[in-house]
C-alpha cells in the first residue's frame, strides 16, 4: 500500500502507458483533501436522484407485501418453472458484487495502479450489491420470516440444516462474502473518516466522524498494522470471490436438468460475474467522475485499462457460451441438445440473442482504443452488459426448467407485475444505499490516492511524479491521454 | 506523557529529521503521515507487523470449525445414502474454507486493532488534524531536560512549527 520516493536518475521509464496511474492535475496531499471532501456535499441533483431509488422501494416493498398476502402464486410461476426473476436477480446482483472485489482485492494484489481510484466505489457498490443480492433468497421463500432456519443453530426441535445442500453453501459463502466486504470497505474507510473528523465543524457529524473513526491518528504503529491487515484482508478476499460465484453455480451445475449439469460452471459464472460487475463499476464512476467533477482522479486511462479487463472477461464468457453448445453436441446426449436447440433458436431465442448480443459481440468494439477512450460509448455499452448479463441468468433459469426431459412437461413463463415490481424496488434499494454512501464518505480514497501524488520535498520539488511501478519520475504535463 | 511535537511541510525533511532523533536517542518517536510511506517505515527500523499471526490462527481455527460443525450435525443425525459415508469431506471443504475465510479476516482485522490499538478513545496529546490533510508530524516523548535537545533537532532538519506538549 505504501510507495517509496527514489531519485529520479535511478529509475528508466516503463513502457506501459496504458497502466499509466499518474494523476498530473493532482499536485498535493491538500488538493486531494480540497477536491474529494467537497463532493460530499449535497445538491438538488442528489435529493431528486435519491427521491427516485426510495419511490422505486417503495413500489418493491409493496408488491413485496401484497405477495406475503396473496401467496407465492402471484409472482408468475408455472410448474415445473418454480425458479423465476427472484433467484435470477439474485444470481444477477451477486455477480455484480463480484467486480468490486476483483477492483479492490486482486488487483491489489497485482499492483494494477488504475484501480486507486476507483476501488472505493467498486468496494461499496459490492457491499450494497449484495446486501441486494442476499434479500432474494428471503422474497424468494413460501415463509419469508424462516428464513433463519438455514443458520446452523442449536433449538430444541435438534434439527440442523444438510450441509451436502447447496443451499447451504450458499448461505454461508453469501453471509461470509457479505460480512468480509463490509470489513474490508470500512477497514480501508478509517484513515479517510479521520480526514473527514479532523475537517468537519459542525459538532454532530464530528462525533459522528470520531466514532466510527475509531481516533485514527495516522500514527506510523496505526498505518505499518493497518497495510499488513489489508494485505491479509485482499488475499482472503481474493479466493473467497472465486468460491463465492462457484458456490452459487453450485445451486444449479448439482441439478440433473439439461443446460445445468455442467463441470464449466464454475468458472463460467465467476467470469459472467466478475464482466457483469465491471458494466456495472462504469454505469456507475463515468456519470460520477463527470458530476463530482473528478475526471482528473479518475482518468480515462484508468478507464481505458479497466475496458480492457470488461473485454477480457466478455471473451472469457463468449467462450464459456460457445463451450456450453459444444459439450452439448459433443455429448451425443439428445435431451442436451435439443434443450441448446430450444434455446437458440426455439422457444427462448429472444432472450438468448439479447444475451448474445450484450455480452459477446458488442463489447468486441473494445478491441479498439478509439472506443475504449470513449466514455459515451462505455457507459452506453455498460447499460447493454447490465441488460444482457441479467437475461444471461434469465437463459439459465428459465429454459432449462421449461425444457427438461419430459415433453409433457414443456411449459412457459412469464414473468409477472409483481416480479418486476420487486426487480424495480431492488434497484431502488441498491441505489438508495450506494446515494446515502457517496454523500456521507469519500467516493474515492483519499490515502490511496495520496500515494500517487507527489509527495513534497526539499528535493525534487514538483518535478516528479509516480509511474506506474511507483516509482519517480519526471513530471511529463503533455501525457497522451490525459485530457478526453 | 509530554514530549515535544514537529510539524513538518517536507518528506524528506520528517525522514532526516527522525534519523537525527535516533541518532541523538532522543526519545520514544511516533511519526504521523497522511498516507503510508516507505521512507518512515525505514527511517523508524520497526520489525514486521504481528498482523499475520492473528491471521493464521483464526485462519486455522476458522477452517477446524467449519469441518467440524458439518461432521458433528451429519454423525449426529446419521442417514445413510446409497452406501456411502456420513460425513463427505469433499462438500464440507467449502463449509471449511468459508468459515476459514470469515474467522480469519475477522480475526486480522480485531488483531490489526489490538496492536495498533485503535479504538482510541481520546485523541491526547502529540497530535494536530493538519497530520490527516497534507503535512507530517514527529511526536517525540522525552522528559522535561531532553525536550530542548528534541527542539534543536527538529527546528535543524526543516520542522515548520515545534511546540511542547503535556
Amino acid at each position: 500500500m505504501a510507495t517509496v520516493a527514489r531519485p529520479v536518475e535511478q529509475m528508466p521509464r516503463p513502457n506501459i502507458p496504458s497502466a499509466n496511474i499518474q494523476l498530473p492535475a493532482v499536485r498535493s496531499y491538500q488538493q486531494v483533501n480540497d477536491e474529494i471532501i467537497a463532493t460530499l456535499t449535497p445538491t438538488g441533483a442528489w435529493f431528486i436522484g435519491l427521491g427516485i431509488a426510495v419511490t422505486c422501494l417503495l413500489i418493491g416493498i409493496g408488491s413485496w407485501i401484497y405477495q406475503i398476502y396473496m401467496g407465492l402464486g402471484v409472482a408468475g410461476y408455472n410448474p415445473p418453472v418454480m425458479w423465476g426473476v427472484y433467484i435470477i436477480t439474485f444470481v444477477f446482483w451477486v455477480g455484480i458484487g463480484h467486480a468490486g472485489t476483483l477492483i479492490s482485492a486482486i488487483l491489489y494484489l497485482f499492483r494494477a495502479g488504475f484501480r486507486t481510484t476507483i476501488y472505493r466505489c467498486a468496494e461499496a457498490m459490492t457491499v450494497f450489491a449484495v446486501m441486494t443480492a442476499g434479500l432474494f433468497p428471503i422474497l424468494h421463500l413460501g415463509r419469508p420470516w424462516k428464513f433463519f432456519w438455514l443458520i446452523p443453530y442449536p433449538h430444541w426441535r435438534l434439527i440442523w440444516p444438510n450441509f451436502k445442500s447447496p443451499l447451504v453453501w450458499d448461505v454461508f459463502a453469501i453471509l461470509t462474502y457479505l460480512t468480509v466486504s463490509t470489513t474490508f470497505l470500512y477497514v480501508g474507510l478509517v484513515p479517510d473518516i479521520a480526514a473527514l473528523r479532523d475537517r468537519e465543524t459542525n459538532p454532530i457529524r464530528k462525533r459522528i466522524y470520531s466514532v466510527l473513526s475509531l481516533g485514527w491518528r495516522n500514527s506510523d504503529r496505526e498505518w505499518r498494522h493497518f497495510t499488513r491487515a489489508y494485505l491479509f484482508l485482499a488475499a482472503f478476499s481474493t479466493p473467497l470471490v472465486l468460491s463465492v460465484h462457484s458456490v452459487v453455480s453450485f445451486d444449479f451445475a448439482m441439478a440433473l436438468v439439461p443446460g445445468w449439469h455442467a463441470t464449466i460452471f464454475p468458472p463460467y459464472f465467476v467470469a459472467g460475474a466478475i464482466f457483469s460487475g465491471i458494466g456495472m463499476v462504469f454505469t456507475i464512476i463515468i456519470p460520477l467522475r463527470r458530476w463530482f467533477g473528478l475526471r482528473h482522479y479518475v482518468t480515462i486511462n484508468h478507464l481505458d485499462a479497466a475496458a480492457k479487463l470488461c473485454l477480457f472477461t466478455s471473451l472469457v464468457v463468449g467462450l464459456a457460451y460457445l463451450t456450453e453448445f459444444w459439450v452439448a453436441w459433443y455429448s451425443g446426449n439428445k435431451v442436451e441438445q435439443q434443450y441448446f436447440m430450444n434455446r437458440v433458436f426455439g422457444q427462448w431465442w429472444w432472450a438468448a440473442w439479447i444475451m448474445l448480443t450484450c455480452n459477446m459481440f458488442l463489447p468486441l468494439t473494445l478491441f479498439s482504443q478509439k472506443m475504449r477512450r470513449n466514455t459515451t460509448w462505455l457507459f452506453i455499452l455498460s447499460l447493454f452488459i447490465n441488460l444482457g448479463m441479467w437475461f444471461e441468468r434469465f437463459v439459465i433459469v428459465v429454459p432449462s426448467l421449461s425444457h427438461e426431459y419430459e415433453p409433457w412437461q414443456w411449459t412457459s413463463y412469464a414473468p409477472t407485475w409483481v416480479d418486476w415490481s420487486i426487480l424495480l424496488g431492488s434497484f431502488g434499494w441498491f441505489s438508495m444505499w450506494f446515494l446515502l454512501f457517496i454523500k456521507q464518505f469519500p467516493v474515492i480514497a483519499i490515502a490511496e490516492v495520496k500515494e500517487i501524488v507527489p509527495p513534497r520535498l526539499r528535493t525534487h520539488a514538483a518535478t516528479t511524479e509516480i509511474d506506474v511501478s511507483g516509482q519517480h519520475v519526471d513530471y511529463a504535463p503533455e501525457t497522451p491521454g490525459e485530457h478526453e | 506523557m509530554r514530549g515535544v511535537l514537529g510539524v513538518f511541510r517536507e518528506l524528506d525533511s520528517a525522514v532526516d529529521a527522525i534519523a537525527a532523533l535516533r541518532h541523538a536517542k532522543a526519545g520514544s518517536i511516533t511519526v504521523y503521515s497522511p498516507t503510508p510511506r516507505h521512507e518512515f517505515e525505514h527511517a523508524l527500523a520497526h520489525g514486521p507487523s504481528v498482523v499475520r499471526r492473528f491471521t493464521l490462527i483464526g485462519g486455522l481455527l476458522g477452517v477446524t470449525f467449519g469441518y467440524w460443525i458439518a461432521i458433528w450435525v451429519s454423525e449426529y443425525w446419521p442417514l445413510v445414502v446409497g452406501g456411502k459415508p456420513i460425513p463427505s469431506w469433499v462438500p464440507y471443504t467449502i463449509i471449511g474454507f468459508e468459515v476459514m475465510v470469515l474467522v480469519g479476516a475477522l480475526s486480522t482485522v480485531f488483531g490489526m486493532f489490538a496492536v495498533a490499538r485503535v479504538p482510541r478513545l481520546m485523541m491526547t496529546v502529540g497530535y494536530d488534524p493538519r497530520f490527516s490533510d497534507g503535512d507530517y508530524g514527529i511526536w517525540v516523548e522525552c522528559p522535561p531536560d531532553r525536550e530542548a535537545k528534541v527542539t534543536q533537532v527538529l527546528q535543524e532538519n526543516g520542522a515548520v512549527e515545534v511546540r511542547r506538549e503535556r
